[in-house]
């Protein structure tokens, strides 16, 4: 057997929790051996300074009432389920206002031909001056040539809010 | 989102309190058996009995979301214990090496009509400081093995180590703690009193 343990030192031990230690008639012989053993006196002062820091602990202690911690802890177990829920709804409607943003900047690449052939007739329009009204000019315009971009902007004024609602909802 | 996925989300937030592993009865019982014992080790493992008491929470509540199974009440103890190292481990990562202050700093205990308070508190003030001085594990096996009561393999249970290295680890940590309460002169209060007695 090392230094580092002894063959009485659970029984010095026993004797501290039990209370028996250091008072107790017939451990005279325990506490003989543990002036001389340098790992059970150790064992006994370690242990006896501890078990009496926490009966000071336990005197201390204000611990919550069981039915409070209870009570927190269904709440936050509600709440963590329920955010684990809302997760993939979270993702679709993210995916969902994408695919919306997606399909208004496709129609906006597919009409940008129109738009700019009309901005060319309001470039036109204008350099003529006086010489023709420019107010039935714009309406011929729009009648013809703008109405490409008035499809997608509206889509877009539709879509846009709708896929901000959806995204933004959970905040 | 709509009506259905609020149906939905409300659903699984009932199904998570049939997902705590006790009921509630069978926790009350548990709690009141456990939890002075968990928020001794945790205070006098941080120092800080506020941060205990968070601790001591966050501890109740990791145990009931744990889906474990126990064969008896001890080992479902230890399990408990070693979620509150755990905590402790996971504060001590975050935080710099915190001071292991004695417990009145913070606030002070409860009156003591009984005994001396002063050399009581003296002697609280002296032992925080010689924990102090240990390592943080040092702290956690010599609570457990000798506040707590804790075998050696309930000790390696909490504090995840192996049953054949505690033997060894405690031996350490138990004659460093010893030599720095001898070169502070403390004594178990039993002592103390047994000596004011005879004077």
């Amino acid at each position: 057997m090392g230094t580092s343990e002894c063959v009485r030192e659970a029984e010095v031990l026993d004797a501290v929790v039990s209370g028996r230690w250091p008072a107790a008639a017939g451990e005279g012989d325990l506490r003989r051996h543990a002036i001389e053993c340098p790992v059970c006196a150790d064992v006994a002062l370690v242990a006896r300074v501890l078990r009496d820091e926490r009966h000071e602990a336990w005197r201390d202690a204000h611990v919550p009432a069981a039915g409070h911690v209870w009570w927190r802890a269904t709440i936050r177990a509600r709440a963590e389920s329920a955010r684990a829920a809302a997760r993939p709804i979270t993702l679709a409607q993210g995916l969902g206002g994408a695919c919306a943003a997606g399909v208004c900047a496709a129609l906006i690449g597919l009409t940008w031909p129109s738009v700019a052939q009309s901005l060319s007739w309001v470039g036109a329009a204008l350099s003529w001056g006086g010489r023709m009204d420019v107010l039935t000019l714009a309406g011929s315009a729009l009648q013809q040539t703008l109405w490409p971009i008035l499809v997608p902007v509206g889509i877009c004024v539709v879509l846009m809010p709708l896929a901000l609602y959806l995204v933004l909802s959970d905040e | 989102m709509t009506l259905s996925d609020i149906d939905r989300i409300g659903a699984t937030a009932t199904d998570a309190i049939d997902a705590l592993q006790m009921d509630e009865d069978t926790f009350r019982a548990f709690y009141d058996r456990t939890a002075r014992g968990v928020w001794a080790y945790l205070s006098r493992t941080t120092g800080d009995r506020r941060l205990a008491d968070d601790l001591l929470q966050e501890t109740y509540y990791r145990f009931l979301r744990a889906s474990g199974s126990y064969a008896d009440d001890a080992h479902r103890r230890n399990y408990l214990f070693r979620i509150a190292t755990n905590l402790v481990h996971d504060h001590r990562r975050r935080r710099q090496p915190e001071r292991f202050e004695a417990v009145a700093d913070h606030d002070p205990p409860a009156p003591d009509t009984t005994g001396d308070v002063a050399a009581r508190t003296a002697r609280r003030i002296d032992l925080a400081r010689a924990m102090d001085r240990l390592k943080p594990r040092e702290r956690d096996l010599l609570w457990l093995a000798y506040a707590q009561g804790s075998s050696h393999e309930e000790i390696a249970s909490s504090l995840g180590l192996k049953t054949g290295s505690i033997k060894g680890l405690l031996f350490r940590a138990r004659r460093r703690l010893a030599s720095l309460l001898t070169d502070r002169g403390i004594v178990p209060a039993t002592e103390e009193k047994e000596h004011r007695g005879h004077e």
